[in-house]
């Protein structure tokens, strides 16, 4: 296991999908990017805190924030629902049982509350594709830790614009629990719960870039058709 | 130290005038914006402090997950892979398990295992829709896509000419059904729904057509492969009876409830 100061954001993400798309967003090749994250002294989780190269928020209005919130706690929800299902997390030490399905249960509560608030705007549920990181010990891991700095991330990035305060206050309960669990993940692998100083916001964009290069979220397979005739046996 | 004493002691000096210049956020602020009243030895009044907002919404009790015994997981077949008979590279193969099906779907596997190997390959049991019916086989979990769950089941009965859909294992459904003749039996074991067709011409299927991984063990030669429908009829008084070419039919309001209950991926049991 890594010590409390040298895990790398390459040794969370061992796939490299998120790294990619981080890269990406300071407009440099996953290699150059890794090379000045290393003269830091480790690219550390922090990389996901580090400002952009470009691109202020975009105006967003409540509902599309509430939309894009759901969208990522379903990816949350359904990422830990499947660990636990799949055996994976009753495969892990009883302390990282108790993380992941307190983790579960709680993303899975905010799903409820924010497609309750949205109510016909909720959208259908998006199909999700983990690339077998539900499957294992080590991937799991490193996917929620991952996700869940990101989630902090976005949700210091959005909730300022909220323009309900009411809306906001909701957020920042969520912001605050988000933090906690990063900070447990963290805690768990063996690193520094709190990595910096202040967590810098990140735009929707910017998590929107970062999820979708991990393609968690596919299209739907295409499991009905229509007017294509029937040519089973009948 | 006293909750009321730790808010005085925090507010006080300058940064109670800093709070008071944060709460003030409006030249008309609300009584609550206001800031709020020093006491003589400047602390500030805890009382007067504004309320916090109240939230939009707080989310419910956190659920630990149920039972899993209802449920059911699916896979789409990312590229064509071959099924081999165990979980380890180099094993006889089973079957060529394609991306597709004939009728131009995804095609989807049931998971009934996994397992990973020595090198750290996940590998997944799936039922396979293949001659002869009711194998199984071992594909390399990368050639399969994310899983979908359900939590149902259709049950028919061949003896009572019946179909039950059960949700959670408890039945919702059911209905007489039409089955296979004698010389063209509906095959016996466990199968699952694979996709779902509707809107086409023609009134012999009914309104909607399930696709099942089931096949005729003696039509073979039948368009397609002879695969096993789960479908409406345009002969409704045939049915109950033993009266197809294998495949299953219900009547037409009965097949448009199934399609209302039944998600593709669902586990089939014909005995």
């Amino acid at each position: 296991m890594s010590g409390p100061t040298d895990l790398t954001f390459a040794d969370i993400d061992r796939d490299e999908a998120l790294l990619e798309a981080v890269a990406a967003l300071h407009g440099e090749t996953r290699a150059a990017f890794l090379r000045k994250a290393a003269i830091g002294g480790g690219a550390l989780l922090a990389a996901l805190a580090m400002p952009p190269s470009a691109g202020a928020a975009a105006r967003l209005t409540d509902t599309a924030v509430l939309q894009f919130g759901l969208r990522f706690e379903r990816l949350q929800a359904t990422f830990y629902t499947e660990a636990d299902r799949l055996g994976t997390v009753g495969r892990m030490p009883a302390a990282k049982q108790q993380w992941a399905r307190t983790l579960g249960a709680h993303e899975r509560a905010h799903v409820r509350i924010i497609k309750q608030i949205l109510g016909d705007k909720a959208g259908p549920r998006p199909f999700f594709d983990f690339h077998g990181s539900t499957e294992s010990d080590g991937s799991f891991t490193r996917t929620a830790v991952a996700m869940e700095d990101l989630t902090v991330a976005l949700l210091t990035g959005v909730t300022p614009h909220m323009q309900d305060r009411r809306l906001s206050a909701a957020l920042f309960g969520l912001l605050t629990t988000e933090a906690r669990h990063a900070a447990w993940a963290r805690h768990l692998v063996g690193t520094t719960p709190a990595a910096r100083s202040f967590d810098d916001p990140r735009p929707v964009a910017d998590v929107q870039s970062i999820v979708d290069a991990t393609h968690f979220i596919r299209a739907s397979p295409r499991l009905r058709r229509r007017r294509s005739r029937p040519r089973f046996t009948g | 130290m006293s909750r009321r004493r730790i808010l005085a002691w925090a507010a006080g000096g300058a940064a109670a005038a800093t709070l008071a210049a944060v709460a003030g956020s409006g030249p008309a602020g609300t009584a609550a914006d206001r800031a709020p009243a020093a006491t003589p030895d400047g602390a500030v009044d805890a009382r007067g402090l504004p309320a916090p907002v109240r939230p939009a919404f707080t989310p419910g009790r956190p659920r630990a997950l149920g039972a899993d015994r209802f449920t059911s997981r699916w896979a789409p077949v990312r590229r064509p892979a071959t099924a081999l008979a165990r979980p380890a590279a180099g094993a006889p193969a089973v079957a060529r398990v394609a991306a597709r099906t004939p009728e131009g779907t995804t095609n989807i596997v049931l998971v009934i295992g996994r397992r990973t190997d020595a090198a750290g390959r996940v590998w997944v049991r799936a039922r396979l829709a293949t001659l002869p019916n009711g194998r199984t086989g071992w594909l390399p979990r990368s050639a399969l896509g994310g899983y979908g769950t359900v939590d149902t089941e259709l049950r028919v009965d061949t003896a009572r000419l019946t179909a039950t859909l059960l949700v959670r294992g408890r039945p919702v459904f059911r209905a007489p059904v039409g089955i296979g003749q004698t010389r063209w039996p509906t095959p016996r074991g466990r199968f699952y729904v694979r996709d779902e067709l509707t809107r086409f011409a023609g009134r012999t299927y009914g309104p909607v057509a399930f696709g099942t991984s089931a096949r005729s063990s003696v039509l073979t030669d039948w368009p397609a492969g002879g695969f096993v429908g789960i479908h409406g009829t345009d002969r409704p008084d045939l049915v109950p009876g033993r009266i197809s070419h294998g495949c299953i039919r219900l009547r037409n309001a009965d097949i448009l409830v199934l399609a209302r209950l039944m998600p593709v991926g669902t586990p089939l049991t014909v005995d």
